[in-house]
């Protein structure tokens, strides 16, 4: 990898606790995401991906979520041995998140602009303190065991005062919102999809985060609106110089706009490859399966070939591949051992026994 | 020339004739309003044709009333003028057998959490409507049943409820059920949108055996345009409640004319990371609101080739080439 890495995630095994026993979401997954990078992860509903990106901003409900192993290093900072206050500083202003349904993460009552004021707050805050502590070595001071606690309310009806205006207009600028004047004084109902997730995306900005996790972001948009919102998160990284970690089932989509892609299968990093690398020469055969799966073209041009069968229930401990029951190329040693994932090219990674010794 | 006509005629199984669906806005309690009752118009004078046997697809965005077409069709949000003629038969004049005609059309909803009872087990699921639908004893439906969840692969579901199915399976079954009655045409309400990408190839490969093998005519309504490709053969295009283009499918994805028709033929992500098209498109704006539409051609606001025409009169229908047509003041332009 050229850039230096952003978010280094080693071996995360993360459980949930159901009253049938452990099923495991996530497993020995490792990965990383270097600076300015744009980086998907894909998947079928149920492989673990919004697992992921929950354990990666600390969002994970534990009780039911258990993390049962691993690391996530975020630049210096060991992110899993933070406690919760600690862990609130990186939230937002150094990892941001955008969910699916923008009308469920956008508080119905509250005025947009108000909403946009808060995260410009939080920042401003965060700035303040690094400011008092005095330059460069504040990194530790700041995080450090007592540094302040962020205030336990934070004021927002009224709070859009005129200096703040002007940047909350200019966040709604830098999304592409027309007439930001007029929107700022509207309630999220008022708004159609696209402009929702345009203020989502506005407030997750706002924060000027390092690495922006998007939770299947276009999902529930219409198509010309995915196309304008996938086009403005393709624009404004390179624009604010974050780093995007995008999860969608969809590998089209993914296609059209990172630079790298993980493939998750039931909870396990399957393939990890170069964009370019990963069309030209899938190599596991569930990401070959995907790639047939998807329609382009006619049914007299080419036939979809389905992947036969059915994910298998996580409750279940499997020894061996967990796509082995699906796999047309499985082998004996498929059931007997879990494949180790390893490296068949520079920056191309695989799990499975085809490749390798 | 005259028989040949008829041929053509007799040939579609479903045909709409200018059909519009006003939904009226309920207004609050106030006693001295005296504004005009106001409306959403969902369809507006929406004609089309579905030939025997083959497979149109309904595509559009949100809101642009390809799911209100579909239950204008099947009558169960009846059309508020215009003609529906199924089979021959009109629907929108006097009395109609609905059991009559819904055992020779049925259909199949997006979302089979909602359209399954979850306290039904997959047995009853299938043969409520065959037993209110078809004469014949409780052995005859039990083999049809049978039948039809073999025909989708689930003989050893019967005894399920749809909790204990997954997403695919679930589908299956909505489609076991609307095939058990024998019906000529289904319509297929965004069959696969809530399916995984490897479950959606699939239950579009099963819709096309089902096809092949029984001879039925679909009518899809889908946002997937690559879905759309893949099964229909012929396309018609909606954009806020009207027609914008249709035509053979392959004509209008090769050759969109509608500079809303490009639109979303160029938004739609193709799973090749060297042809980016998503990160070149122009298209500015969204879907308007059906209250209170745009003059003249709907789709002129976010239109690159507006001119001031398109403010002022509605686009009619005109046939480019054969059997595909577009509704635009400036199709010549867009070739």
């Amino acid at each position: 990898m050229s850039s230096p890495s952003l978010l280094t995630v080693s071996d995360l095994t993360i459980s949930y606790q159901t009253r049938r026993g452990a099923v495991l979401a996530v497993e020995n997954v490792s990965l990383e995401i270097g600076e300015n990078q744009f980086v998907a992860v894909v998947g079928e509903s149920g492989c673990g991906k919004s697992t992921l990106a929950l354990a990666i901003i600390g969002l994970l409900a534990a009780p039911p979520a258990k993390i049962d192993s691993g690391k996530i290093q975020y630049k210096s900072a060991d992110l899993l041995a933070l406690d919760e206050s600690d862990r609130r500083k990186y939230r937002g202003t150094e990892i941001a998140m955008i969910f699916q349904e923008p009308l469920t993460s956008l508080n119905p009552v509250y005025k947009v602009g108000d909403q946009i004021a808060e995260a410009i707050m939080v920042r401003e805050q965060k700035d303040r303190r690094m400011e008092s502590a005095g330059g460069t070595a504040v990194m530790q001071k700041v995080y450090g065991p007592k540094s302040p606690a962020l205030p336990s309310r934070l004021r927002i009806p009224g709070s859009a005062t005129k200096a703040r205006t002007s940047a909350i207009l200019e966040a709604l600028r830098l999304v592409r919102i027309a007439d930001p004047e007029q929107v700022i004084d509207r309630y999220p109902f008022e708004l159609s999809g696209g402009m929702r997730q345009r203020v989502m995306i506005a407030m997750a900005l706002s924060e000027k985060p390092a690495l922006l996790l998007a939770d299947e972001p276009t999902t529930a948009l219409d198509v010309t609106t995915q196309a304008q919102v996938l086009k403005l998160m393709k624009t404004l990284m390179s624009e604010v110089k974050t780093s995007i970690l995008l999860i969608t089932h969809d590998l089209a989509v993914a296609s059209q706009v990172a630079d790298r892609i993980i493939v998750m299968y039931a909870g396990d990093l399957v393939e990890d490859a170069d964009v370019y690398s990963l069309f030209s020469d899938p190599q596991h055969p569930y990401t070959r399966g995907l790639l047939s799966c998807v329609p382009s073209g006619s049914k007299k041009d080419k036939e979809l070939k389905p992947i036969p069968g059915f994910v298998l229930e996580q409750s279940k401990r499997i020894v061996g591949c967990k796509f082995a029951s699906r796999c047309s190329q499985a082998m004996d040693i498929c059931r007997q051992k879990r494949p180790p994932l390893v490296e068949t090219k520079p920056g191309h990674r695989v799990a499975c026994f085809l490749y390798g010794e | 020339m005259v028989s040949e006509m008829e041929d053509k005629k007799s040939d579609l199984i479903l045909e709409t004739r200018n059909v519009n669906k006003l939904y009226p806005i309920r207004r609050g309690f106030n006693p001295f309003a005296r504004n005009q009752p106001k409306y959403v118009q969902a369809l507006n004078d929406v004609s089309i044709e579905v030939p025997r046997g083959k497979t149109v697809a309904v595509v559009g965005e949100s809101g642009c009333g390809k799911t209100t077409l579909a239950r204008a069709v099947t009558l169960l949000s009846p059309p508020s003028s215009g003609g529906v003629i199924f089979d021959g038969q009109n629907l929108t004049e006097g009395r109609v057998n609905t059991k009559a005609l819904y055992r020779k059309m049925q259909m199949v909803f997006q979302d089979p959490d909602s359209s399954l009872d979850p306290r039904f087990k997959v047995r009853r699921l299938v043969s409520e409507p065959c037993s209110r639908l078809l004469d014949g004893g409780k052995g005859a439906i039990e083999e049809r049943v049978m039948q039809s969840l073999e025909i989708v692969g689930l003989s050893e579901y019967v005894d399920r409820l749809p909790g204990h199915l997954s997403g695919g399976q679930k589908q299956r079954v909505a489609i076991a059920r609307a095939i058990a009655i024998r019906p000529e045409l289904v319509l297929l309400d965004e069959p696969t949108s809530a399916l995984d990408a490897s479950v959606q190839a699939q239950i579009l490969n099963l819709l096309i055996e089902l096809q092949r093998d029984y001879h039925l005519t679909y009518l899809m309504i889908t946002h997937n345009i690559a879905v759309a490709e893949y099964l229909s053969d012929q396309l018609i295009v909606m954009y806020a409640g009207s027609v914008v283009e249709h035509g053979p499918t392959a004509s209008v994805i090769s050759k969109p004319r509608h500079p809303y028709t490009i639109a979303l033929i160029s938004s739609a992500p193709i799973p090749n990371p060297w042809k980016r098209n998503l990160l070149n498109i122009e298209i500015r704006g969204e879907v308007p609101s059906a209250i209170n539409p745009p003059s003249g051609c709907k789709f002129h606001p976010r239109c690159p080739y507006a001119e001031k025409i398109c403010g002022e009169q509605s686009p009619g229908m005109v046939e480019i080439s054969p059997g595909h047509s577009v509704s635009c003041h400036f199709a010549e332009k867009t070739a």
